[in-house]
């Protein structure tokens, strides 16, 4: 089965039947526009009409800024060269140009955008900016005939705004077939919704809501149950309400961080989100003797003032007792403020120190009072070892305990 | 006799039938290879003509594999369904097989009783029950079986050179080679080329007149009269070999597989990891390890000298990596390439003739007469039963570890993923599933969403897969540091790769995906967790793919089911005839050699018995062993084996059981204990390795040292228990253990939180989201950012602030230049930033440049797991100057902030300190980011560490975090090339926080004594497990 000897021969065909259709000369033919109407109106029929002597044998070449289209004339005692709709359907210029083997001559039709408004192509963005007159949002208006074509240039649009109590009107005129405002946010926050309208049709309803700008800064309060450093109860430290340098509360969830320098200079930190622009952090007390200096921010843009708190020893003292030779260590009874025992989970440290060397520290929770540590024989063989137990801040040590 | 049917194969059929018939139907969906065929006819399915294949690792064409089973799927899920034709094929395949073995045993065995005894012991045989119910390996099945039918024609036309059988089994071996590939090439080693020897030997023997006199050189002068119609068949079966399936060879040849070998199970040394010697050596064996002295002797005789040797080959290379020889005959290439269970699986069927020729030996011949006379009527019988028994046993066995020992984990609904990917436009991105075993394959069938990951590991295209050992990211947990290593770098960039949307069917990668910048979206009624990752653009609407030209799709569509058309138009008027008893037709060549079955040899009775005593006495000894290593209480190791096991899996009853009954624990307190506990080490770890060190042991008291080592989604932890343990009555029991006695303050408390909630569309609609309904990106800031070297890699670190007014979802992007402004690598932000911002809430960021790991060949792959395994990209060039892109996006979700931290202790090594939960929500996961300073209050260095235990509201947690000891050089502290948003970064500080208060940063660091940092501060990144 030879493919290429059908291939050659249908080519050889088409070039036969171009060739005879070709026989016809142009180069002695003439062409004279008839046509006199340059302009013309989006959706009108367009057609181009040329007296001609000779050959009938040309066509047109039309384009426009959607694309290119080729037309064959309709001949009679004229060509008439009817533009498709697709091509005059859209405003602007249609340059078209007729040609034979070669250009024969050129020109310029100018289609124009129907009078009557059907649409109002509306765009806006950023929907949020910031309060403060600064910032703004931009709207876009395109007004469009039936066709989809913008209206001729100069057109008016009305934009219109609410924001609070105020409703405002601006005018602005098309240019290049669109039209743009800039609408500059308020002091206050809150939303704004915005309307426009071109040749009475009138677009939905946009908004743009107004949000606060960066807080300045706040005074911090701290709250708590009673100042003894008993490791269980809970400070809660707020904010005042924070406001935007225009006296508005700073969106919800705005992170403000509380840093807490305590007497050893080590440093704690709680952080809160606001709600109605008050912030709420919270910290367990501590469990020893302490002094607190708290200082709240919302990084780089607004701060407190330090306040300082004070926390008074509760576990003022405490016993241990060696048993079950030694291996059994009872720290305890754990007693707070009122003499009553510590509420369960004061942590009580047990470093073991052999021959100065660390060998291993335990950490235990207070139960019901007391803590007791067992040495394992296994773990902690024969020898001499050295105690130090850490308990509300206050060490006790044991040196040279022996085991057997 | 001549003429009547065999009733022992119809007995065989129709049992066959009825039993493999109604179990595929709980087993077949659970193998481990049923669904992939199921994808790859569903692709068939959908472009019968066009091999290339979108869904999987981002495009990969079927024509790496033979097509005939899968278009036969897709043909028939025309009439009623993909799984319909699945099992349809598989019904087929379960008729091929057992005529299969019919036709086979036949010609060896000459005799129709042995034959139909064969054809219903491959009913039942384990080796088959394994490969169908356990594997679901259809192709590999069809394949054998379809060689087996080949044989007798093989046979005749070598022996009688009729050219109508070179026909009958050229066409056969064509169906044989578009099925599956490697059975016909390993077919004509272990098979044909013993066949051939088989014709040759009887060929001689008609010289002779008795296969006595069979000498070398008559067999030799055979050899030769043979020869034309040997080279004959050989070379046109090789030219059918190749031809039917050449697309499949091109493919080979242009994508040769270079990628890392994969585990598998069957080269494992079995004495070593008993679980694949039962799988890929006792199970496909069964009762037939104790027939071996019988298979190997009637193998040996003259007859069958060279089946003899191919089924010592055979069973050499199936006991994979236990001898060095398989990996000395295959080479060390084709050894890590093949699975070796296929050789046990094809020694097990060519074992099936002569254990049927046993059975009936044993059942109504002389052996029986034997065994009567020797050793009497009731022995035969006893030994009859234990034998009928063990053979049934291996049987139910085989079919039950489907059921007791599930592969695969349970039966996914998938139409809620299927209704949420066509929903919205979810199929518009990449998806990704995870733990849903190889049912990911049935999903991937059913939706035209596509998938980074795949399950046909040879097709892997992407370097992140084909560097490693796994065969999926789906199961990386289960493929230690490789496959976590693999897959967090899909889910740190899952850009490049629009993969947005992740299925998990498995709580142990929550954290991974977490600590990724990953959020949780919803979970289906399936109780499936969606995962969604913000800011990856859709999938272009144009794809890459590799396309082979035309002729090469047209004979991949057309050839095998031509094939199949060919062959049962020459097969099935002899297949008819035979059936159906039409007319007389004369017996096949091969029944002029029919065996003796009248004396059955002694010595071989002998041994045996011996054998078989040897058999027993393994078999004794080896549950013996298994009694001693699994029996919890029998020592204190054992013990603590079985307690942390018990942990490991959850079982908590078990566990308990192993706790001292006379400490006054009881069930209920000790479950409490156990469920209050959440944090990475008790929820989201599986334990690794475990080692004991007794300490001290008494008669009953011993003091144990347990290391164990935890592989968890983020990092490996390594933990030391010290354990008591008493001897209670002879058994030992473990000493429970303290539990923390944290009493928080309040028992009931309020607290208030800003809640977001994101529409997405306002409208529902089908279109794209209408414009105004588009969220702003939230405004983001970089407070400084820098690139700089540590240890020979390079980093970027810096801080960023969410300067909006809306919580950011935050997604990083690090490039490096060299001084030519040539790019060098890329990379994201992973662990070492918080994901999610409040308003105005800064978080300090580091962005690693990793590579791809083991990208080299030669970098050996480390034994031991490492989820934090860090692989330094690296680079030809100098890195000099660093591009920063910031993206921001609204998201309401994982906005927990109310961890505190408090440092409590420090000196030049470590910080101590606590953690605190004021919340309502239970951490799971408490992560602290630490940023190191120099001496002007700069940054220099960001790290991190997961806190192992998590905390409960209003209680602490410990910490003690090691202080760093490298020293970091600054390279370039430019930030003119960082944006956000896509807009410059200097633009959007200077509009929104024009006068930033620089001094806060400072103010607000904790001051250390170290040679190379003198400030760091803390940050807490909390992962909530379960929100309420």
């Amino acid at each position: 089965m030879s493919y290429k000897s059908i291939y050659i021969s249908i080519i050889l065909a088409v070039l036969l039947v171009s060739g005879f259709s070709m026989k016809q000369d142009t180069k002695n033919s003439s062409y004279t526009l008839i046509s006199t109407t340059s302009t013309y109106t989006a959706g009108d029929m367009v057609s181009l009409d040329f007296n001609f002597e000779g050959s009938a044998d040309v066509f047109m070449y039309c384009s426009n800024s959607y694309g290119s289209v080729i037309i064959q004339p309709t001949v009679g005692n004229t060509l008439k060269f009817e533009i498709p709709k697709s091509i005059t359907d859209k405003s602007g210029t249609i340059n078209w140009e007729l040609h034979a083997t070669s250009k024969l001559s050129s020109g310029q039709i100018l289609i124009q955008p129907k009078s009557e408004i059907n649409k109002l192509e509306t765009y806006i963005g950023p929907p949020s900016i910031e309060a403060g007159g600064t910032d703004y949002t931009m709207l876009v208006a395109i007004p469009t005939d039936e066709l989809d074509n913008p209206l001729v240039d100069s057109t008016k649009v009305v934009v219109k705004h609410q924001f609070l109590d105020d409703h405002k009107d601006d005018d602005i005129y098309t240019k290049h077939g669109f039209t743009y405002k800039n609408l500059f946010s308020y002091e206050q926050t809150g939303r704004m919704l915005i309307n426009s309208e071109s040749l009475d049709l009138n677009s939905k309803e946009f908004d743009v809501n107004v949000v606060p700008a960066i807080p300045t800064n706040f005074t911090i309060s701290a709250d708590r149950i009673h100042n003894y450093a008993d490791g269980n109860q809970i400070t809660t430290f707020r904010t005042s309400v924070i406001k935007d340098r225009y006296n508005n509360t700073v969106s919800d969830g705005t992170f403000v961080s509380f840093i807490i320098i305590n007497s050893d200079g080590n440093i704690e930190e709680t952080s809160g989100a606001t709600i109605d622009g008050i912030a709420t952090a919270k910290l367990l007390h501590p469990d020893h003797e302490e002094q607190w200096a708290i200082k709240a921010y919302i990084e780089g843009m607004a701060n407190s003032e330090t306040i300082n708190i004070k926390f008074e020893q509760a576990v003022t003292d405490f016993e241990v007792s060696f048993s079950d030779s030694n291996r059994m260590i009872t720290v305890g009874p754990l007693q707070s403020f009122m003499d009553q025992y510590i509420p369960d989970g004061l942590r009580v440290v047990l470093t073991i120190t052999k021959d100065g060397a660390i060998e291993n520290q335990i950490i235990e929770q207070s139960v019901d009072g007391y803590v007791k540590f067992i040495l394992n024989k296994d773990r902690y063989t024969k020898g001499q070892y050295d105690l130090k137990i850490e308990a509300a801040g206050i060490t006790k040590s044991f040196e040279n305990t022996s085991y057997e | 006799m001549k003429n009547a049917s065999n009733k022992y194969l119809i007995a065989a059929l129709l049992i066959g039938l009825a039993f493999h018939g109604t179990s595929i139907f709980f087993t077949l969906e659970t193998t481990y290879d049923a669904l992939i065929h199921l994808f790859f006819a569903d692709h068939y399915a959908n472009s019968w003509f066009e091999p290339w294949n979108y869904k999987w690792y981002t495009g990969f064409t079927v024509m790496s594999y033979p097509p005939l089973v899968h278009q036969s799927i897709a043909a028939l899920s025309f009439i009623g369904g993909l799984k319909f034709g699945l099992f349809s094929v598989a019904l087929i395949g379960i008729i091929l097989f057992i005529t299969g073995v019919y036709r086979f045993s036949l010609l060896i065995t000459s005799n129709r009783t042995v034959a139909g005894y064969a054809a219903i012991l491959a009913v039942f045989s384990s080796s088959f029950v394994e490969t169908l119910h356990i594997f679901g390996q259809l192709p590999s099945i069809i394949g054998i079986s379809v060689l087996m039918h080949a044989l007798p024609e093989i046979y005749n036309w070598l022996k009688t050179g009729r050219w109508r059988y070179l026909a009958t089994s050229l066409s056969l071996i064509a169906v044989t080679v578009t099925s599956h590939h490697v059975t016909p090439i390993f077919g004509m080693v272990f098979f044909i080329f013993p066949l051939i020897g088989m014709v040759i030997m009887d060929h001689a023997k008609e010289q002779v007149s008795s296969l006595k006199a069979v000498t070398i050189k008559v067999f030799i002068s055979s050899f030769f009269k043979l020869l034309k119609r040997i080279v004959g068949f050989g070379f046109s079966s090789l030219f059918i070999i190749i031809v039917c399936i050449l697309p499949y060879w091109i493919n080979s040849k242009n994508n040769p597989i270079t990628q890392v070998p994969i585990p598998h199970g069957s080269r494992d040394n079995f004495l070593e990891i008993t679980s694949s010697g039962l799988v890929f050596f006792l199970i496909p064996w069964g009762i037939l390890l104790i027939l071996l002295p019988y298979i190997f002797y009637r193998f040996y005789s003259k007859r069958y000298l060279f089946f003899g040797l191919s089924i010592t080959i055979l069973f050499i290379l199936g006991t994979g990596g236990t001898t060095p020889i398989p990996r000395m005959v295959l080479g060390e290439t084709a050894f890590n390439i093949l699975t070796l269970d296929r050789f046990t699986l094809w020694a097990s069927i060519m074992s099936l003739p002569l254990f049927g020729e046993f059975t009936y030996r044993f059942a109504e011949g002389d052996l029986k007469t034997l065994i009567q006379s020797k050793l009497g009527a009731v022995y035969h019988r006893i030994a009859g039963g234990v034998l009928a028994g063990l053979f049934l046993f291996m049987t139910i066995f085989t079919m039950s570890l489907g059921y007791f020992k599930p592969s695969q984990p349970q039966k996914i609904k998938m139409l809620p993923i299927i209704n949420f990917l066509n929903q919205d436009q979810h199929d518009q991105w990449r998806y990704m599933t995870l733990g849903f075993g190889d049912q990911m394959a049935w999903l991937a069938a059913q939706t035209n969403a596509l998938s980074v990951d795949g399950n046909y590991h040879s097709a892997r295209r992407l370097p992140e897969l084909t560097t490693r050992p796994i065969e999926r990211l789906e199961n990386s947990k289960f493929k230690g540091v490789e496959g976590i290593g693999s897959l967090q770098q899909f889910l740190t960039t899952p850009e490049k790769y629009n993969l947005k949307y992740i299925f998990s069917n498995d709580k142990f990668y929550d954290p991974i995906l977490y600590f990724c910048g990953w959020q949780r979206l919803r979970q289906l009624e399936n109780g499936i967790m969606v995962w969604e990752k913000l800011n990856v653009p859709p999938l272009s609407s144009i794809l890459p793919k590799e396309d082979v030209s035309r002729w090469q799709k047209l004979l991949w569509g057309i050839v095998p089911f031509l094939t199949v058309l060919i062959a049962f138009l020459l097969n099935v008027q002899s297949v008819l005839v035979s059936s159906l008893k039409t007319k007389v037709t004369s017996l096949p060549e091969y029944f002029n050699f029919k065996n003796d079955y009248s004396k059955f040899s002694r010595g071989l009775l002998r041994i045996s018995h011996v054998w078989s005593v040897i058999m027993a006495i393994i078999i004794l000894i080896g549950i013996y062993q298994f009694y001693i290593k699994n029996e919890s209480h029998h020592s204190p190791k054992n013990a603590i084996l079985a307690y942390y096991d018990a942990l490991d899996f959850k079982e908590f009853e078990k566990a308990f059981s192993l706790i001292n009954p006379e400490s006054d624990m009881s069930i209920a307190q000790y479950m409490l204990q156990v469920s209050v506990t959440d944090g990475l080490l008790s929820s989201y770890a599986k334990l690794d390795a475990i080692s004991t060190e007794i300490i001290s042991e008494t008669e009953d008291l011993a003091s144990v040292k347990v290391t164990t080592d935890w592989i968890t989604p983020l990092e490996k932890i390594n933990k030391i228990y010290y354990r008591t343990l008493v001897k209670v009555d002879g058994k030992w029991y473990l000493q429970p253990e303290e539990i923390t006695a944290d009493l928080p303050p309040d028992q009931l408390y309020a607290s208030n939180k800003t809640a977001y909630f994101n529409q997405g569309r306002r409208r529902i609609t089908t279109e794209q989201t209408y414009h105004e309904d588009v969220l702003k990106q939230p405004v983001l800031e970089i407070l400084s950012a820098k690139l700089v070297k540590a240890d020979q890699s390079y980093a970027i670190v810096g801080e960023i602030q969410n300067i909006d007014n809306v919580p950011a979802d935050v997604v990083l992007k690090g490039t490096l230049y060299n001084d030519a402004d040539k790019m060098l690598a890329t990379y994201n932000a992973k662990y070492h930033v918080k994901h999610k911002l409040m308003p105005k809430e800064v978080s300090a960021f580091r962005i690693n440049f990793e590579g791809i790991a083991w990208s080299k060949t030669k970098d050996s792959i480390p034994k031991t797991f490492n989820p934090d395994e860090f692989t330094p990209i690296e680079l030809d060039e100098q890195p000099t100057k660093f591009n920063l892109q910031a993206a921001g996006n609204v998201s309401g979700s994982d906005l927990f902030k109310n961890t505190t931290v408090s440092i409590s202790d420090l000196n030049n090594e470590t910080i101590s300190g606590y953690l605190f939960n004021s919340g309502t929500e239970e951490v799971t996961i408490p992560q602290l980011l630490v940023s190191y300073y120099d001496e002007n209050k700069e940054l220099m260095w960001v790290d991190h560490m997961f806190v192992k235990d998590g905390i409960r509201q209003q209680r602490t947690q410990a910490f003690k975090y090691q202080l760093q000891t490298n020293s970091v050089l600054t390279i370039n502290d430019d930030m003119s090339n960082c944006y956000v948003n896509g807009l410059p970064n200097t633009s959007i500080s200077d509009k929104i926080v024009s006068d930033r208060i620089t001094d806060h940063s400072k103010e607000t660091l904790q001051s250390i004594e170290h040679p190379n940092f003198k400030y760091l501060k803390l940050e807490v990144n909390s992962y909530i497990g379960n929100p309420n």
